[in-house]
């Protein structure tokens, strides 16, 4: 019986494809896994596999042409049938269909009766161990990319939509679910691969402090020809373009920097944002600190002013529920858990950017704790990158440049977050207690809000709560 | 349905450090007596309750406190003594009718399934039926096929009556309160497994809301979402599976209607995965709304299907070590779970 081998659907969008090459000549031996074509899609050039033993019978269609997805492009005569033996009788446009009565294809075309994993997850209960066996046998089968199974594609929701997110072509994604499906850890390694470990998601957002009077960046212009689809930078050498006398170089976009782009412009535009600023008396956390970080230095523990923000930033929200919820269109979603998002800054000579690290339910750590997860965290931002969950799921966020002697600035509320934290620096100032003028230690801070869902006293109000943590720090530590 | 009057709520999940620990039955019974004292409606009827003082000694020593007239021994006669029960409650009465099994509720059936949670309804607002019935559900132990019933796969399908499955003292104490006091019907299902489970309860007083679903252990790979006495399973399982770099976040119903569907699907947005386990039957099941409602919900965010462990479809077997491996248990958990998150 012969075996029509057909125009396989690589994209999602593909409608058509081109025979680039063909890797075999009729009468060719090929066994299943044998590349035999590439494939030139919408999007890339990919290499197509045969999933029968067996010799080529025909070749339809000739290198350099396009044919849409699902025509019949070869055959193969399978087993000791001979190539005369073939027919050229149309089939049912699937790479793997195979008429009634052959043997089992190995892998079902979606819909096809069979012992695939299609057809388990639309039987009721995995209610025993027989049934759940067989989600298992398929997943034995060698991983293949989802476009191989039947000219439909096997994504599980959150991928297609991660994917979507990530800006990952699911075509260049091969599946390790059950029959191939693109599961969540593929597009999580695929995005990971690429280097584009940005808060992409919905959930995980990146953002940028804006510091006031900044000069608007010089005007880069592009550089006619030159793409900016790669994330190489590439250098347009000694080219002078653009605005008469200025000498630039076109840098391209990175993923991060898209997505930085993107959420931040989305962020700025769309949520009404004020600032509220307030000024803590920090003198009672700088001691409590010094004599914490001594007794804890045989441990290895070192915690930061940042380590207490987060901390009094999360119990504070126990008053405030407002300052920890979501604008969603037609109603506030105000969330039962407190994740803490800490905004961290990439190294500028591996290309800069920033992501938010997530410290979860941080209103239930320990400043230790907290203090180990931000470090590990940060650390593993700037080495590795951050997977998917860490960045995800924030629900205030905090952005300090304290470190860096800036005493006050504002920052763009990280979406869907309702609020962020500016944090300056802690320094020694001039200040009046009890009446006279002594020398005390202070830091400003200043909220971005979106005022869809936070109103200026309910923000005032949570500064209040803020500062009688800090300025009560032993608190942080109950 | 009419409301709920909660004076006292301890929203929070987790009785304090440091309370004592009494036993489930102890648990029920703190709870019936208290509402009796405070309520002179309340009274508490069934098969052994007074003499006996309760066939699995739940109601032990109440007859002494409250008199023959508020702890009442019935014949055995489930149908009679509910339909008397409901006609008390339709009067004004606050009966707490005790099932020995919920087994034995399926000669009731008419007036429980049939009266009770259609009577507001059908009397246009006349009638409420402020009434609990409780007693013994699932798998005791070596039962048979037909004292083995878990009920709430036939009995969730009946609107208008709400459904309480606690899976330890604490919440047995709070939410047996708010049954008490609620005035709609309401179906405590209790487990013969767990009455001699200890757990802390505290002695100050307090109450536990219906349809708000606790978080009974937090994790980032995967919701397993059950109720009862599974519940304490999924844990197991979920400690096991933590060895494997599996992270579970367990949920813990409590009740199946209302049901929370909110603190699930938060979780699963979280998660993208989720395992339903449920005792009862898997065809027409609670656990099988739970999971169709989870994939209305969260269709986009979900990495597979999701997976339900439940009771085999067949009947109860005698034999222990097959009843053991009909009910939802540890390694049938551990296997849905491994599948649902692909590392099977």
């Amino acid at each position: 019986m012969p075996v029509d081998v057909t125009m396989p659907r690589l994209s999602d969008t593909m409608e058509a494809g081109t025979v680039v090459r063909w890797h075999v000549k009729e009468g060719d031996e090929v066994s299943s896994g044998k590349v035999v074509a590439d494939i030139e899609t919408d999007k890339a050039t990919m290499e197509m596999q045969v999933y029968d033993d067996g010799r080529i019978a025909r070749i339809l269609v000739p290198e350099g042409k396009s044919v849409p997805v699902g025509t019949k492009i070869a055959e193969i005569a399978v087993q000791d049938e001979s190539a005369a033996n073939t027919s050229a009788e149309p089939m049912v446009p699937t790479v793997l269909a195979e008429p009634p009565g052959a043997v089992p294809p190995r892998v079902a075309p979606p819909g096809a009766p069979g012992p695939g994993p299609a057809r388990v997850a639309g039987e009721a209960p995995l209610s025993n161990a027989e049934s759940r066996r067989k989600p298992h046998e398929a997943e034995s089968l060698a991983p293949q990319t989802a476009a191989q199974v039947g000219g439909g594609m096997r994504v599980s929701p959150v991928a297609r939509r991660m994917a979507e997110e990530l800006s990952v072509d699911l075509a260049q994604v091969r599946g390790s679910g059950p029959a191939g499906r693109i599961i969540k850890r593929d597009i999580e390694a695929a995005a990971e691969m690429r280097g584009a470990q940005v808060g992409g998601t919905s959930h995980g957002a990146t953002t940028v402090p804006t510091a006031p009077g900044t000069a608007p960046p010089t005007p880069i212009a592009r550089v006619p020809g030159a793409g900016l689809a790669s994330p190489v930078v590439q250098r347009a050498m000694g080219a002078s373009v653009g605005q008469p006398g200025i000498q630039s170089v076109e840098m391209a976009l990175s993923t991060m920097r898209q997505t930085i782009a993107r959420r931040l412009v989305e962020s700025k535009t769309t949520i009404p944002h004020y600032q509220v600023s307030m000024t803590f008396d920090m003198d009672s956390i700088v001691a409590l600190r010094e004599t914490l970080n001594a007794e804890l230095v045989p441990a290895g523990v070192k915690l930061s002013l940042n380590d207490f923000i987060v901390r009094a930033c999360a119990l504070a929200m126990a008053r405030h529920p407002f300052v920890n919820a979501s604008f969603a269109d037609d109603r506030i979603l105000v969330h039962q858990t407190v994740n803490v998002g800490v905004a961290v800054a990439l190294d500028e000579e591996k290309g800069g950017g920033l992501l938010v690290a997530t410290i979860r339910d941080a209103d239930r750590k320990s400043l230790r704790q907290i203090s180990a997860e931000t470090k590990a965290l940060s650390e593993k931002a700037r080495t590795k990158g951050l997977s998917i969950e860490e960045m995800s799921d924030s629900t205030f966020t905090i952005s300090n440049l304290g470190m860096f002697g800036v005493e006050h600035f504002t920052a763009i509320i990280n979406p869907p977050n309702s609020a962020i934290l500016a944090c300056g620096a802690a320094v020694q100032r001039p200040v009046v207690r009890n009446g006279s003028l002594a020398v005390g230690w202070e830091m400003t801070a200043t909220l971005s809000l979106d005022h869809r869902v936070i109103d200026g006293a309910m923000a005032a109000r949570y500064l209040q709560s803020l500062k009688h943590l800090m300025e009560h720090p032993t608190l942080l530590l109950v | 349905m009419s409301g709920t009057s909660i004076e006292a709520v301890i929203p929070s999940a987790e009785p304090a450090a440091g309370v004592r620990e009494i036993e489930f039955r102890d648990a029920l019974r703190e709870a019936m007596s208290e509402e009796m004292r405070r309520d002179a409606r309340v009274f508490l009827i069934g098969e052994e309750v007074a003499q006996y003082h309760g066939a699995y000694k739940v109601s032990r020593g109440m007859v002494d406190e409250f008199g023959e007239r508020r702890i009442i021994d019935t014949p055995i006669s489930e149908s009679g003594f509910a339909g008397m029960a409901i006609g008390a409650a339709m009067l004004g009465l606050r009966p707490i009718v005790e099932f020995m099994s919920w087994s034995f509720s399926l000669v009731a059936a008419d007036p429980i399934l049939n009266n009770a949670p259609k009577m507001l309804y059908m009397s246009g607002g006349q009638f409420g039926c402020p009434i609990v019935f409780r007693g013994n559900d699932g798998a005791g132990g070596q039962l048979g096929s037909t004292h083995s019933w878990s009920v709430e796969g036939l009995y969730s399908n009946v609107p208008g009556v709400k459904i309480v499955i606690p899976s330890c003292p604490y919440d047995a104490k709070g939410l047996l309160k708010t049954a008490i006091r609620d005035d709609d019907p309401v179906f405590f299902l209790e487990s013969e497994r767990m009455l001699a489970m200890k757990g802390p309860v505290p002695e100050t007083e307090y109450l536990i809301p219906f349809g708000q679903a606790v978080v009974r252990r937090a994790g980032r790979d995967c919701t397993i979402a059950s109720w009862g006495r599974p519940v304490n399973f999924c844990l197991e399982a979920a400690e096991a599976l933590a060895k494997d770099g599996i992270d579970c976040e367990v949920i813990d119903l409590r009740t199946i209607r209302p049901l929370d569907l909110e603190t699930v699907v938060r979780s699963v947005r979280r998660t993208n995965c989720c395992v339903v386990v449920d005792q009862s039957w898997s065809f027409g099941s609670p656990g099988g709304e739970l999971a169709a409602q989870v994939h209305a919900a969260c269709f986009d965010d979900l990495d597979n299907f999701v997976h339900r462990v439940h009771s085999a479809d067949v009947p109860t077997p005698y034999a222990s070590e097959l009843e053991q491996e009909y009910l939802p248990n540890v390694r049938r958990i551990c296997e849905a779970v491994r599948h649902a998150t692909y590392r099977a």
